[in-house]
């Protein structure tokens, strides 16, 4: 049994994690639902296959001994527009998760996931879907809430800009973040069941900040640096 | 050591003046008696030789002395100044008769008669006609008041050579009919002596009277706005009284309410008793009740005057009334001396030294009226009250001014004691905040150690047991899964979720769910209301963390012992009446269990002691927990309180 992409070619992924139990576990998980696994330890291993050509899909941990994973990142998303970034988290926690979408990521995965669902995470992610959890989508509607109330005192974490979000948006962080699923949210909103995950993956990427330059131009309209 | 040397010491002075306190206490009062009477013989010196300089000098190169009297039908040569009998009829005066010359060389200016000094009305004729008559001006009538006349002559009565002069003396007992030198000569040479009489005599003591009048507003006033201080009040009277007494123009005989004079001849008396009496009350002692005698004279001087014709009332005064006022005087001086050497203030100071000059221009006028001492008439008592007047007003500004400085040294206090004490009850707020905070923190702590040591703590001593006695596989994998999600559960919960608990449900469903999912067991979600639960600005992490094992419990459960295909999680507000709570359903369709027989005889120990503490959890969050079950399955009910408790009620 192989995975496949819509074109028919096998769907690659690169997996960069340290800790070698965790990595031997999400990789047998992967390849038995068919996919093409490389693995690295490091950055610099990463790096190092990354000069082979692009995987389609990109699955790092953040903490690694060379470095951050977010560096990696930020690299494959100029370098490779058209792969797929998930980081992969032991807790799921919001700040590191956040941090990795705003330099381009677009989902996350549980590092003691069930190995089915390590292999439908993948799946549903280069179809198009980004997972997102109750706990994060509160995390960025509180965000938003911040902004809006522009209270005195911002909540801690990440600087995270959710002035691009538009109210249909918010609205199904909320349902999200109330436990409701998508079928849920899709009538209450009056949307088609099928809309919700593209919205979402749309919100991820509202979250990036995409380049150098725009980085600045966001801490400045934040007021985060002054010219 | 020093300290308690130097206690010992004050100690021991202390005692020591306390205990013989005569004699520094008497050579306290001589200290400051001594000076102060010593002052007062200079203030005497000093008004005696003012007085003197008082004097008004007359242009002497005109007067008219040699005169023939007159008086009860018997015609004798006098010369002036000259008394005349005691008198109490107006009928027959004392007439007399003089001669001056005049040369009609010296006649460029007009000529005129000035009488400087006379008691009580005049009616001058030259060569038979009548150039003055006193008895006109009210205010000239008076003995007290010293007012000088001048009269033009007119050119057409004089003739070249020798002249008459005839003067009519009016006198109204008892004091003896007085007139002075008469002085006859040129206008221009007569009127800067008269124009220094007026000025002394008459528009000096109007400037007082006016500024009496002030002093009297001033002190009605305070009076009305302070009437607890019934000192201003007196005052107030006696300034009112003098005042009446300066400006109503006093009734002369023959006129019709000349019985009205009484009321001005009783106002001396009683204004001085008045000013006795201020006196009495303004250095703050009480007014003794056989202090109010001081009034008799007076009053019966009124009485009598209002009942009898003159000249009794006048005979009345003399007798009774100036020396009430001498007494008064008197009083008033030992009362400022005694207020000087307790109180050495500046009031004190002040009304002393003017009460020596009334005092001593009193005892002047005396010796006039006994004619021991010839000053020609003249009264000072009434121009020397003004600075009685003076001292009184500058005394008042003085004290009012000190209790303005008072008044504003209290509120600097008062605002710098306010502040400390603000300042001291911030500090102690914000140290009860701080106190306060760290024991929720601390509480909140506990809590969550608690819970860290209930489940993880649990969860990972059965992991490191299983992996001792070497079982491989499902088990171990089970407890690290299961700490896993304890720990998850624990962070989740710490998290503001601002009293929506359905933000902790949402969490809790994504974790169920992916638990659910490998044993293929469908989680049915379903929130009954599409706000969900009300909020609970109260609700606290371990609130949530208590709830969140509840349900975990329920649906582990199911999972494991009810062999349930399906579990449905309601979610719903009810309302009975008294505001609305949540209830949250966990319901399964497994085999169930029978949980009233008894709980030991449950499936197994582990379910019994599960569901105790399910139960165990939900009073401690005060929410009621309704487990029902049968062979169709189990349903857990677990009602939310309307309001979470504060304290762990039930924790134990």
């Amino acid at each position: 049994m192989t995975e496949q992409g819509e074109t028919g070619e096998i769907i690659t992924i690169l997996l960069v994690e340290d800790d070698a139990p965790t990595c031997w576990r999400l990789q047998d998980a992967l390849v038995k639902a068919g996919y093409e696994v490389r693995s690295a330890g490091t950055l610099g291993e990463a790096r190092a296959a990354l000069a082979g050509g692009a995987p389609r899909v990109l699955l790092t941990d953040l903490r690694l001994p060379d470095g951050h994973g977010i560096e990696l990142i930020r690299e494959m998303r100029q370098r490779f527009p058209d792969t797929e970034i998930m980081v992969i988290s032991a807790l799921g926690d919001e700040e590191s998760v956040i941090s990795a979408i705003t330099v381009g990521a677009t989902g996350y995965l549980l590092k003691d996931a069930f190995p089915t669902d390590i292999a439908t995470t993948v799946r549903d992610l280069v179809a198009g879907h980004s997972p997102i959890s109750a706990s994060i989508a509160r995390f960025i509607v509180r965000r938003t809430q911040g902004a809006a109330q522009n209270s005195a005192e911002p909540p801690p974490g990440p600087v995270l800009n959710t002035a691009k979000l538009t109210p249909r948006e918010i609205d199904i962080l909320w349902g999200i973040a109330k436990g409701f699923s998508y079928a849920e949210i899709a009538s209450h909103l009056g949307l088609s069941k099928q809309t919700v995950p593209g919205h979402i993956k749309n919100i991820y990427r509202k979250l990036e900040v995409h380049t150098r330059s725009e980085a600045v131009f966001e801490a400045v309209q934040q007021g985060l640096i002054k010219l | 050591m020093s300290e308690v040397l130097a206690k010992a010491i004050t100690k021991a002075t202390t005692k020591a003046t306390t205990t013989a306190p005569t004699r520094p206490r008497r050579q306290l009062i001589a200290s400051r008696l001594v000076p102060y009477l010593l002052l007062q013989v200079l203030i005497v010196i000093v008004t005696i030789l003012g007085l003197r300089l008082l004097q008004p000098s007359d242009p002497d190169d005109f007067a008219v002395s040699d005169f023939s009297a007159r008086e009860d039908g018997l015609t004798r040569p006098v010369t002036l100044p000259h008394f005349t009998s005691s008198r109490y009829s107006l009928a027959d005066p004392p007439f007399y008769a003089g001669a001056f010359s005049f040369r009609r060389d010296d006649a460029a200016a007009g000529w005129s008669v000035y009488l400087p000094r006379f008691s009580n009305a005049v009616e001058v004729a030259v060569n038979g006609v009548v150039v003055l008559d006193s008895r006109r001006d009210a205010n000239a009538n008076r003995p007290d008041r010293n007012t000088p006349e001048i009269a033009a002559i007119p050119a057409s009565l004089l003739r070249d050579g020798s002249n008459e002069i005839t003067v009519r003396l009016f006198v109204w007992g008892p004091l003896k009919g007085f007139l002075d030198t008469v002085y006859v000569g040129p206008d221009v040479a007569l009127r800067p002596a008269y124009e220094t009489r007026t000025l002394l005599f008459v528009t000096l003591p109007v400037v007082f009277s006016a500024w009496q009048s002030i002093l009297a507003v001033i002190l009605a006033i305070m009076w009305l706005m302070r009437r607890r201080e019934p000192v201003y009040g007196v005052l107030a009277t006696a300034m009112v009284l003098g005042v009446v007494q300066a400006f109503a123009p006093p009734p002369v005989p023959p006129a019709a309410t000349s019985r009205l004079a009484a009321v001005l001849l009783a106002s001396a008396p009683i204004e001085s008793a008045l000013v006795v009496m201020f006196g009495v009350l303004f250095f703050g002692w009480r007014w003794p009740r056989y202090g109010t005698l001081v009034f008799a004279p007076g009053i019966v001087v009124f009485v009598v005057g209002l009942i009898g014709g003159p000249p009794l009332p006048r005979i009345l005064f003399l007798v009774l009334g100036i020396p009430t006022v001498g007494l008064c005087l008197f009083v008033m001086a030992c009362v400022t001396a005694t207020a000087v050497v307790r109180r050495q203030d500046a009031a004190s100071f002040m009304i002393g030294c003017a009460v020596t000059i009334v005092l001593v221009c009193w005892i002047k006028d005396m010796l006039t009226v006994f004619e021991i001492v010839s000053n020609e008439r003249i009264f000072v008592s009434r121009l020397s009250y003004s600075a009685m007047l003076v001292a009184i007003g500058a005394g008042l500004t003085w004290r009012f001014a000190r209790a303005l400085n008072q008044v504003d040294s209290f509120a600097g206090q008062l605002v710098t004691r306010v502040r400390e004490a603000e300042e001291r009850l911030k500090a102690s707020f914000a140290r009860e905040e701080e106190r306060a905070r760290a024991a929720a923190l601390a509480n909140e702590r506990t809590r969550l150690m608690r819970d860290l040591h209930d489940g993880l703590g649990g969860q990972l001593v059965s992991i490191v047991a299983l992996s001792e006695r070497g079982h491989e596989g499902a088990t171990i994998t089970d407890a690290a899964r299961a700490a896993l999600k304890d720990l998850r559960l624990v962070i989740d919960s710490m998290d503001d979720i601002g009293g929506d608990l359905m933000l902790a449900l949402g969490s809790w469903r994504e974790r169920a769910s992916a638990q659910l999912r490998p044993h293929d067991i469908t989680l049915d979600w379903r929130v009954a209301t599409p706000q969900g639960l009300p909020l609970h600005p109260e609700l606290r992490p371990w609130h949530v963390i208590q709830i969140v094992r509840i349900l975990d419990e329920a649906v582990t459960n199911a999972v494991k012992h009810a062999q349930a295909r399906r579990i449905a999680v309601t979610i719903d507000t009810l309302d009975a009446g008294q505001g609305p709570y949540g209830v949250i359903s966990v319901t399964d369709d497994g085999q169930g269990f029978a949980p009233n027989e008894n709980n030991e005889a449950g499936r197994n120990g582990q379910t019994a002691r599960g569901l105790r503490n399910m139960r165990s959890r939900a009073a401690r969050c005060g929410a009621a927990l309704d487990l029902s079950s049968d062979a169709s399955g189990t349903r857990v009910r677990l009602q939310l309180p309307q309001r979470f408790p504060d304290s762990d009620a039930a924790a134990g």
